[in-house]
């Protein structure tokens, strides 16, 4: 859904939902704060921990049901769950997540908007957990250093800092302005304070999801014709409103229906061709499993049999995901070999396409093993009983392991249960060590999709404590990210590539690292554009929606009412018409896809943030040239260097526009009153830090040689600390 | 020089470091002649072992996307299977289909296979089935012959690329290698390789670079990171390459009219003469993709069409190399998704891999060769059987590399060239 504004109106009376008393989303419980401890002080090692253990959370909030209304009175049932920027995403009892625009609501609400936010933030892990448990990171890495002879990194300039701050939690680096502000201050707890800012910045959700892109392996069509539009949006509102971990595992594992009906099924739709191979990578993904080889065989170098990796595979056993008798009678509506009206190919495949990829369970579980399975554990071609695997011994009284396997329709839910339960031996883990992995580098443990023995993390203790803090936030990753962020440990310069060879890296601070290209892309964009980039969105959802079969059976008379309802609704680009107008194959068609402010297009470029682009971008796209994942394996992005990446930054279209003379970066230095404080501002935006004497005194010669102001960005732009992460 | 220096990124990043001892020196390169770089990939080159082994010193992979129709080119057949085209004779003592005239005139210069096989029907999977060797998986991306061949004998030009892909993107490309062993994409061979010139004046370019140097000297020097070096190396390639009488090799401007002609002027003919011009310069591989090959229907006008652009390229690439004394020394592969069914229902034909041809050309193997057979109808593969694993391991042979030899993944998974299948030592004359 669009954010609400007077144009979308009419759309408001559909979705109003009567007041419900049972249980508010988004209301996680939270604990009573309690004291600080002793703030730690930089030294080589610190010193243990006070025993009294500060409590993460504080207590609940109040509720956050209203009935949200705009000037002309039309009203809205719904919780609120975030305020970013300008937009307040708030969901209904139905489940439905909505926009709105703050500056579309009556000023009661308006104010609501603001104090909820500020009371979500306050009521977030207190201050005084983050210091503790940022503190338990440095202790427990001191503690190995001094074991091994080694030594803590310096302590990072506020220059590193503020960079890599802003790369790491709002996705792009800091312009001139907030560099020179955060310089500036004065603040002892500047540091803190700037963390706590950026997480809540429209930064975040689009760094996160650049992030989980990779990871859940986001793509805009999973295939011929099936476009995975709500799946995209539905994972954004969930960003938005900061769902935890274990809540968006669970809903994806767990949802029902097709990508219209549902955006939460895109994750698992898209294997719904490759069923096995699903399984695989969802083991892989939430809790670092390596099955991937026992799917075809035993394992040479793990535990798991080919026997385990069918056992996990039959809790999905019962559910399908691609409908393959309904997509046959589409096609045969479509070639008019049916009763009725003779309905257009292109908007009949479309709309079974967003139908009948549909996630679904069955009365029956009906996985076996293959024919040709070589083990005497199983007979081949004869049935598996689910079951799930045990990392040690002790899991057996695990609590998370309580699950009942008797209703074959309930299997995935059960799964799904057994996955994020907080005691799931290896759930938290997984997403502690792949966070770390993005804020330091290097993971705990590598690789991050194989951490089926944790005393083969480089600090075993370390992954241990940071599973621990990921449940006391019970799974918020936004908290979790603020206890890292506040460790000393983070706030240290950073080492180059260490060689693993000669051993584990054991964390003296994090490592240099090129962008991810995610990064590189939207800090050019801040460099292009100006911060204002921050707040261009695109939802190509809604025309999604409009898809869904009425009664969801492939009938004639279905498929008229859709066709009926897209065509009133002026949504053609759903159905793949000629008429493109959102979210289709072209770039006028994309542009309109826009919510609010419509991006710039300059040198053959959409001037936009990397998550508000296609995904992933085309393949000449400076994103896949610069390493972004073609999406169609998990993880796989790279930041591997390239000769046509040098092209691309040196002449390409990105290089034009860095150095153009309307270059945000470019222009707001040229206000300077003297050459100095323009040369300044240029080192602040592109490396967020003022010359030295030497790169000054060079800058100026050369701009008294010939050079403006532009080429002094294009040269910034092209230097390899523009690159690299410190 | 240890000969394995080439073939470990790190020992590589040594040998690179060794040559550029400037922090980002932009006039590195030019002390690196192109005869060190000879010298070095020839003692990379492991001892030659029989028939065929390390001759083709390039490798041009022409792959036709869509599914080549075995039984409509190399493969003709007489009853229920033929196609709407008759067979003709050739230079050699086999028949093609009419749809190939330019290619029968130099069949005695080939090598055609009729009993490829495999289990692969959807055109994604196939494609990567046959630039990697392996079968596609969900976990993990195999790298195509011209990174392996990156892997095992190192770069094959001092500011060249040592695989190019031309019609195509750089996907199924370095897999597990390192992203610098990935194909170097020309999208549009007219267009050359893309954003190689500057967009302002020499005199600004020359101030820009002198100013990045300077620049860019500070956090190098404090930084010494692996990948902030390679950073420094890619630019410096990259500088060169802009400047290096070398970048000729992707301007087919550079090519008389009637050579141009001769390819065919659509972008599969241009493609194979940009080959052609890329291995003259010391490219190693290069492949060339030729789109619309699958024919469900109107497989008479597509085969008269792309059959014949596809045959007036070839024949001209074929005849192209061996004038210029190349063909010995370049293997022109002719690849395909899968064949298609026997059963020609008017139209056109379904996807089918049981049986497919390929024709291998020059690089060592035998002329005027015909290796295996299918059955009567095309159906599967009659004698002499080949996999694409084994397709893969008997190019890898012919390219000198070791394919017998394991190579474990960053996660601990043995590969080789051709996933372990045998080459089949029989092409080779």
């Amino acid at each position: 859904m669009r954010p609400l504004t007077l144009a979308s109106a009419t759309v408001l009376a559909l979705l109003l939902v009567s007041w419900s008393a049972s249980a508010a989303p988004g209301g996680k419980k939270r604990r009573q704060p309690t004291p600080a401890t002793a703030a730690p002080t930089a030294v080589a090692q610190p010193a243990a921990p006070a025993a009294s253990e500060a409590k993460p959370l504080s207590e609940a909030l109040p509720s956050p049901w209203r009935q949200w209304s705009d000037p002309a009175g039309r009203k809205l049932d719904a919780a609120f769950c975030s305020l970013i920027g300008e937009v307040v995403t708030v969901q209904t009892r139905a489940g439905q997540t909505h926009r709105l625009y703050l500056g579309g609501l009556v000023p009661e609400d308006r104010a609501f908007a603001h104090d909820y936010a500020q009371r979500l933030k306050a009521k977030s892990f207190a201050d005084a957990y983050v210091k503790q448990a940022s503190y338990q990171i440095d202790y427990l890495i001191g503690s190995t250093l001094v074991g091994k002879g080694q030594k803590f990194n310096a302590p990072a300039t506020d220059e590193q800092f503020v960079r890599r701050i802003y790369l790491d939690s709002a996705g792009r680096v800091p312009t001139a302005e907030e560099a020179r502000t955060f310089l500036a201050d004065a603040t002892p707890n500047k540091r803190a304070n700037l963390i706590d800012q950026l997480v809540y910045s429209p930064g975040y959700t689009m760094q996160m999801y650049n992030w989980l892109g990779d990871m859940l392996r986001v793509k805009d069509s999973f295939g011929k014709n099936v476009p995975a539009f709500t799946f995209e949006d539905w994972l954004k509102d969930q960003l938005a409103a900061d769902r935890p971990w274990d809540e968006l595992v669970r809903t994806m594992l767990t949802a029902d229906g097709s990508l219209a009906e549902n955006g939460a099924t895109g994750f698992l739709l898209y294997d719904a061709q490759m069923p096995l191979d699903g399984v695989s990578n969802l083991l892989t993904t939430f809790l670092g499993a390596n099955v991937a080889c026992a799917q075809c065989h035993d394992h040479p170098l793990a535990e798991w049999s080919q026997k385990d990796f069918y056992q996990m595979a039959a809790f999905f056993g019962a559910s399908d995901g691609y409908d393959e008798k309904s997509i046959s009678q589409a096609k045969k509506l479509a070639k008019g070999k049916s009763s009725g009206p003779v309905l257009p190919k292109a908007g009949v495949q479309r709309i079974a396409s967003a139908n009948f990829f549909r996630m679904v369970d069955t009365p029956k579980q009906d996985l076996t093993f293959p024919k040709d399975y070589k083990y005497d554990d199983a007979k081949p071609g004869s049935a598996v009983a689910p079951a799930l695997i045990r990392w040690s011994e002790a899991d057996k009284k695990n609590p998370a392991y309580n699950v009942d396997t008797t209703n074959p329709a309930q299997l995935r839910d059960e799964f799904a249960r057994w996955m994020t339960h907080a005691d799931n031996p290896r759930f938290a883990a997984n997403i502690a060590n792949r966070v770390w992995k993005k804020a330091f580098g290097l993971a705990v443990q590598e690789p991050v999709t194989d951490i089926d023995d944790p005393k083969k993390a480089s600090n075993p203790e370390l992954l241990a404590h940071l599973a621990q803090i990921m449940k006391a936030g019970h799974f918020d990753l936004r908290e979790f990210q603020r206890v890292i962020f506040n460790s000393q440990t983070y706030q240290r310069s950073a080492s180059a590539t260490p060689d693993l060879e000669k051993g584990p890296y054991l964390f003296p601070g994090p490592l240099v690292r090129r962008m991810s290209a995610e990064q590189v892309w939207d800090s050019l964009m801040v460099e292009s554009v100006g911060p204002a980039v921050d707040q261009i969105s695109l939802r190509r959802g809604d025309d999604m929606k409009l898809l869904a079969l009425p009664g969801g059976a492939a009938t004639p008379e279905a498929f008229k009412v859709v066709m009926d309802r897209v065509r009133e609704a002026d949504g053609m680009a759903a159905l793949g018409g000629g008429n493109k107008k959102k979210g289709g194959g072209s770039e006028k068609g994309l542009i309109s896809a826009y919510e609010g402010a419509k991006p710039q297009q300059r040198f053959g470029m959409i001037l936009a943030r990397a998550s508000e682009l296609p995904q992933p971008a085309a393949e000449t796209h400076f994103l896949r040239v610069f390493g972004q994942s073609d999406r169609l394996i998990a993880d796989t992005s790279t930041t591997d260097g390239s000769v046509p990446q040098a092209l691309l930054m040196m002449n390409g279209g990105i290089g034009q526009l860095v150095s153009d003379p309307n270059c945000a970066a470019v222009v707001s230095a040229s206000v300077g009153k003297t050459p100095d404080e323009k040369i300044d501002a240029l080192y602040l935006a592109f490396l967020g830090r003022r010359p030295n004497t030497g790169e000054r005194t060079a800058t100026q010669a050369a701009l008294r040689d010939g050079l403006a102001l532009n080429d002094v960005a294009w040269t910034l732009a092209n230097t390899r600390e523009f690159l690299f992460i410190q | 020089m240890n000969p394995d220096s080439l073939r470990d990124p790190l020992d590589r990043r040594t040998f690179v470091e060794r040559c550029a001892r400037y922090a980002f020196g932009l006039s590195v390169l030019p002390l690196l002649s192109k005869r060190s770089f000879a010298e070095t990939v020839a003692a990379a080159q492991p001892l030659a072992r029989g028939a065929g082994f390390g001759k083709a010193k390039h490798v041009i992979f022409l792959q036709l996307q869509g599914g080549l129709s075995h039984i409509d080119s190399f493969d003709p057949k007489t009853g229920d299977a033929k196609g709407p085209g008759n067979p003709i004779a050739t230079s050699a003592d086999f028949q093609v289909t009419q749809y190939l005239p330019e290619t029968a005139k130099i069949a005695n210069k080939l090598t055609v296979i009729r009993s490829m096989t495999a289990k692969v029907g959807v055109h994604a999977n196939a494609q990567y089935l046959m630039r990697t060797g392996y079968e596609k998986r969900g976990t993990i991306v195999h790298p195509m012959l011209g990174a392996w061949a990156q892997h095992y004998l190192g770069r094959s030009h001092a500011t060249l690329p040592a695989t190019v892909c031309v019609g195509r993107p750089a996907n199924h490309g370095n897999g597990y290698f390192p992203a610098g062993y990935s194909p170097l994409p020309i999208l549009d061979p007219e267009e050359g390789l893309a954003n190689s010139g500057s967009r302002v004046s020499a005199d600004i370019q020359s101030k820009r670079l002198t100013l990045l140097q300077r620049l860019d000297a500070t956090f190098s020097h404090q930084m010494p990171d692996e990948n902030v070096r390679a950073y420094g190396d890619f630019y410096d390639t990259t500088l060169q390459l802009m400047k290096s009488s070398d970048l000729k090799a992707f301007d087919l401007a550079a090519e008389p009219g009637a050579m141009r002609e001769s390819y065919g002027r659509n972008k599969f003919g241009q493609g194979c003469l940009l080959a052609r011009r890329l291995v003259e310069s010391g490219v190693r591989f290069v492949e060339v993709q030729s789109g619309g090959w699958d024919m469900h229907k109107g497989l008479e006008d597509s085969m008269e069409d792309k059959g014949g652009e596809f045959d007036r390229a070839f024949a001209a690439l074929v005849s192209d190399l061996e004038s210029r004394g190349l063909l010995d020394s370049t293997l022109v592969a002719v690849t395909t998704e899968f064949g298609r069914k026997p059963g020609f229902d008017g139209s056109g034909r379904g996807h089918h891999p049981l049986a497919f041809s390929t024709v291998l050309a020059g690089g060592g193997a035998k002329r005027g060769y015909v290796h295996g057979s299918s059955d009567e109808k095309g159906y599967g593969p009659a004698s002499q059987e080949m996999t694409v694993g084994s397709f893969h391991a008997t190019i890898g042979w012919a390219a000198g590399l070791p394919i017998e030899k394991e190579y474990l993944t960053p996660s601990g998974r043995p590969m080789a060239v051709g996933n372990k299948a045998k080459p089949s030592l029989e092409v080779f004359a």
